[in-house]
């Protein structure tokens, strides 16, 4: 029998029964050949891997993470609830410790969810590593987490949900955004508020291949995480960097992915994109498992897999170390000031939801204070909505920001202005 | 008439039944060395006082591959395995004469390395010098594409008495499973035969009819004749025998604990609407998973001869076993000497048990009647906790559609049947540390035996569909054949179950009363780029497993 160097424990969801529409890349198929070899290696077999069962979230643990703006309903499926049910679950597993490593292998995806929701955009309407997070939080506290992305596609939900927060650090490696879908996820992308810093992007050329990841992940995402020192590293586990990614243009492998997963060692993997369900999703899944686990990997390969045919040229191999460079720079020595207390701080947004042809245009305001994040306010109206507004109360809100914050949801709400008043309170008293 | 023959670690069991009627019990010790010897005397014993000649059919579990894999008494089988990327095919090296050869086939059946023949010649002449003749042909992937199994065989069939190709063992996935599923089926292959040949040749000479049946792991028997090329089948039957004669013995249709409670360990099953559960994957032979499917079943170790003793001033029961009963002349007390001295049963010599319980209480300063009956229920909840522990696991099973995991079926056991040497003694502890009614079947002391004579013939095949290769295949039957693009998921259904009938059929099993359900199915369009360029139908179904028919004495609750 194979034993797992650590145990690990999977809460495989494939939804069977689920798609965005048939032909859409998110559809009922896309884990059924990852299923396929997981089951035909034998994985759950293994001495100390074992595979689970999905929770399903209610509607209280997705509002607390999201202003909901848009029907719940209609918006948020019950395979969503699965979804994040799968996140929670894995994450339950580990902080209960029953299990050294959580993986949730879900989907539909969530990390183009943003904090407001105005409907479903990059095959995301609720973001589960969020929705996951908030969840461990509001039964183990302020825990300081570290969110590593490793999706082909910026994560632009996941980077605007902890824009402001400085307990998560978000760091996203992705497919540079003058080439891609969303098209952010740029160096000067950096967080605001107290989060100044604690957001990092490295948009990596199109055609990085193995060396180009590694080398993000050694020279930058592993030093700026010894510094930060969270106490929990989640890995959004895209898969679309994938060389045979239909929808992406870089050239990462199995044994690439295995690799940057021994060497970050998260505590909680969480499935993202991955569009390329027969030839890589079956062998990068396999791969990250086997890695997280602490079992070799090294026959885990793509049956055409050749590293020579695929490696970076030499114009590439350098520009990708500059990106790293600036990464790291900008971590350290953030560009931007910290903001006076007492200010608001503003953001305009046009949000474009692409899965459901919706625009949103937001106004988004936080109270710059010297004690705590500060209260979060977006106001919101979409092609399909009139103006609502999300009042949010950090965890960590001081006194006066809370008081504050419910001044501003009542005031809101009595002035008969908005369609909706969401408020979110991450430390009711008492 | 039929007749039921459990052949067990101790005893054999056999029963002969007619018409619905228990007419003939036997009970004899095991001749490990002579099985067929063991067949034998327990037939003449049932057939003594009536002609041998009524007997139609005989049902045999048996513990002969068993034993063989257990004890390590197999034949060298040569083992060759095609593997591809993944798990390092090396960690389920089995046998002593174990080889890679290079091929492999993906996921969804497409070949992706062509077998290296060379290889595969070298491993041939090797298994040849040492003088192999039995072999296992495994490759990743087979039952999605056997071609590489067959060609293996191919190549090892001139210098071969017999071949196991792994896809004709079972459709379901799982290579390592596959590996040691046909490696046991290949090295236990010679000394099956040579049993089936003598008893065949038994039952010939008390002038029994021809229908030999073997009890399967899974509540099912398989034909003597296929018996003799998976024989791997038979391994572990006896939960089966057991799970199936307690359906005979107290038939009930709500979910349901079965404990058989032994001498060393008591085993746990369950009933799911009275039908019992299944094993997930297979069952586990010796630290290895298979691929033979099973019964779900679950031993602890607590039974009629575990210890009682005082650890760190508690009273504790089990797991080690000290051998029986203080009041059948053993030196230390076991829970059926508490059992005896709480007053809830009167096995042998009463006052031994006394004795016994009585020096362990004297010696920690307690009381011998209170220690007793903490000894009792400490044994009923260490049997309830793991009922509880393996409840929540089932429910803990996982599902792979939103439907199923929304409107999943738990399993809440209503009803706990018992049966085994303390089974009655141990009813109200047992129930009341469970919180269930417990019932208590007659006749149960040869259930197994009952549950083997009644057991009806089954089969399980997967069918798979690739309409955009134009592939349907039946794995276990070799059916492998072109299909047209608009093949359905309701073509398939019929096919296989077609197929499955058509084999009973040719291995003249009797089709009165064979059930056929489907007992999975999906369909996924696959699309590449944005059209959908075929289906991927999997069905599997099986002949519904049960009782040929329900004893007379017994009513339905
Ligand atoms: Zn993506
Ligand atoms: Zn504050």
């Amino acid at each position: 029998m194979i034993c797992a160097a650590r145990t690990t424990g999977i809460v495989f969801f494939p939804a069977f029964d689920w798609a965005i529409s048939p032909t859409h890349p998110e559809r009922e198929e896309r884990l059924l050949y990852t299923y396929d070899q997981l089951a035909e290696e034998g994985i759950f077999d293994i001495d100390g891997i074992t595979e689970a069962k999905p929770d399903v979230v209610g509607k209280e643990d997705i509002e607390r993470v999201h202003f909901l703006f848009a029907d719940f309903d209609r918006t948020v499926t019950p395979s969503h609830l699965v979804a994040c049910g799968g996140a929670v679950k894995a994450a339950r597993l580990v902080m209960e410790k029953r299990v050294e490593k959580g993986a949730a292998l879900v989907r539909p995806p969530g990390h183009h969810a943003m904090k407001s929701v105005q409907g479903n955009r990059g095959f995301c309407a609720v973001n589960n590593e969020a929705v996951m997070l908030e969840w461990i939080r509001s039964h183990y506290g302020p825990i300081r987490t570290a969110i590593v992305d490793t999706d082909c596609h910026h994560g632009d939900g996941t980077q605007d949900i902890y824009w402001y927060d400085p307990d998560t650090l978000y760091i996203s490696v992705h497919q540079d955004g003058r080439t891609l879908y969303p098209g952010s996820g740029f160096p000067d992308e950096k967080g605001g508020g107290r989060g100044i810093g604690k957001t990092v992007n490295i948009p990596l050329p199109p055609g990085t291949s193995e060396e180009g990841f590694l080398h993000a992940l050694e020279h930058t995402i592993l030093p700026i995480l010894e510094d930060y020192k969270p106490d929990l590293v989640i890995n959004s586990a895209g898969q679309d960097n994938h060389y045979t990614d239909p929808i992406t243009n870089m050239r990462f492998t199995a044994q690439g992915y295995a690799r940057l997963t021994e060497l970050l060692n998260p505590d909680i993997v969480v499935l993202e994109g991955g569009y390329s369900i027969q030839d890589a999703l079956p062998y990068v899944n396999l791969g990250i498992i086997l890695a997280l686990a602490g079992t070799d990997y090294s026959h885990v390969r793509e049956p055409d897999y050749d590293p020579d045919s695929l490696r970076e040229d030499g114009e590439t191999r350098e520009y990708i170390k500059a990106v790293c460079d600036t990464a790291l720079r900008e971590y350290f020595v953030p560009s931007v000031p910290l903001p006076e207390p007492g200010r608001f701080l503003e953001r305009e947004k046009r949000i474009y939801y692409d899965t459901d042809c919706i625009t949103e245009h937001q106004k988004e305001s936080i109270l710059a204070c010297d004690s705590c994040p500060g209260v979060r306010i977006i106001k919101s109206r979409s092609s399909s909505r009139p103006l609502s507004i999300g009042v949010e109360i950090p965890m960590k809100g001081c006194e006066r920001c809370r008081e504050e914050g419910h001044r501003i949801a009542g005031e809101s709400k009595k002035s008969g202005r908005y369609e909706k008043v969401l408020l979110i309170d991450r430390c009711p008293q008492g | 008439m039929i007749a039921g023959i459990d052949i067990g670690g101790t005893h054999t069991d056999a029963v002969l039944v007619d018409n619905g009627r228990i007419v003939a019990k036997s009970k004899i010790p095991t001749l490990h060395e002579d099985l067929v010897k063991t067949v034998q005397r327990s037939l003449t014993n049932l057939t003594e006082k009536k002609k041998a000649g009524g007997v139609t059919r005989i049902t045999l579990s048996t513990t002969l591959a068993t034993n063989a894999l257990v004890e390590g008494a197999l034949e060298t089988a040569g083992v060759l395995v095609c593997s591809g990327p993944g798990i390092d095919p090396l960690k389920y090296s089995i046998g002593p004469a174990f080889h890679l050869v290079g091929g492999s086939v993906d996921h969804r059946g497409r070949e992706t390395e062509p077998v290296d023949t060379r290889e595969l010649d070298r491993a041939a002449s090797e298994c040849r010098e040492k003088g192999v003749r039995v072999f296992a042909c495994v490759a990743k992937f087979s039952p999605r594409n056997p071609a590489h199994e067959l060609l293996l065989s191919r190549r090892l069939a001139p210098h071969a008495d017999f071949i196991t190709e792994g896809h004709r063992l079972s459709g379901m996935p799982g290579f390592g499973r596959r590996i040691a599923t046909a490696y046991y089926n290949a090295a236990v292959w010679r000394l099956f035969n040579r049993f089936a040949d003598a008893a065949s040749s038994t039952a010939a000479a008390l002038g029994i009819g021809p229908d030999i049946h073997i009890l399967k792991a899974d509540g099912g028997t398989m034909p003597l004749s296929e018996s003799r090329i998976l024989p791997v089948l038979s391994i572990l039957s006896g939960p089966a025998a057991s799970i199936m004669g307690i359906q005979a013995l107290f038939p009930v249709n709500r979910d349901a604990v079965c404990i058989d409670i032994g001498g060393t360990t008591s085993d746990i099953f369950f009933l799911a609407d009275g039908v019992p559960l299944f094993e997930r994957g297979g069952i586990a032979l010796d630290g290895r998973n298979t691929l033979v499917p099973s019964l779900f079943s679950k031993s602890i170790g607590v039974g009629g001869d575990s210890h009682v003793r005082m650890e760190s001033g508690r009273v504790t029961v089990g797991p080690r076993r000290l051998g029986p009963a203080m009041a059948t002349g053993d030196k230390a007390p076991t829970l059926t000497d508490a059992l005896n001295v709480s007053g809830r049963a009167a096995y042998g010599d009463v006052s031994r048990s006394q004795g016994g319980i009585g020096l362990l209480a004297k010696q920690h300063g307690a009381d011998p009647g209170r220690l007793a009956d903490e000894a009792v229920s400490f044994a009923a909840n260490a049997v309830a906790r793991e009922v509880e522990r393996l409840v929540a696991a089932i429910n803990e099973r996982p599902v792979y559609t939103v439907r199923e995991l929304l409107h999943e079926r738990r399993l809440v056991p209503e009803r706990l049947l018992l049966m085994g040497g303390p089974a009655d003694c141990l009813a109200k502890p047992l129930g009341a540390a469970l919180g269930i009614e417990a019932g208590i079947p007659e006749h149960f002391d040869v259930a197994n035996a009952i549950g083997a004579a009644l057991t009806k013939p089954t089969r399980c095949i997967e069918l798979f569909a690739d309409t955009a290769i134009g592939i349907m295949s039946v794995p276990a039957l070799g059916v492998r054949k072109a299909v047209p693009a608009g093949y359905t998921e309701s073509d398939a259904e019929r096919d296989a179950a077609r197929l499955l009938l058509d084999r009973l059929k040719t291995q003249g099993v009797g089709l009165g009363g064979v059930e056929v359900e489907t007992t999975y199915k999906s369909t996924f369009s696959m699309v590449e780029g944005f059209s959908t360029v075929g289906r991927n139908i999997r069905i599997r179904c099986q002949v519904k497993p049960g009782l040929l028919y329900d004893l007379v004495e017994n009513k339905k609750e």
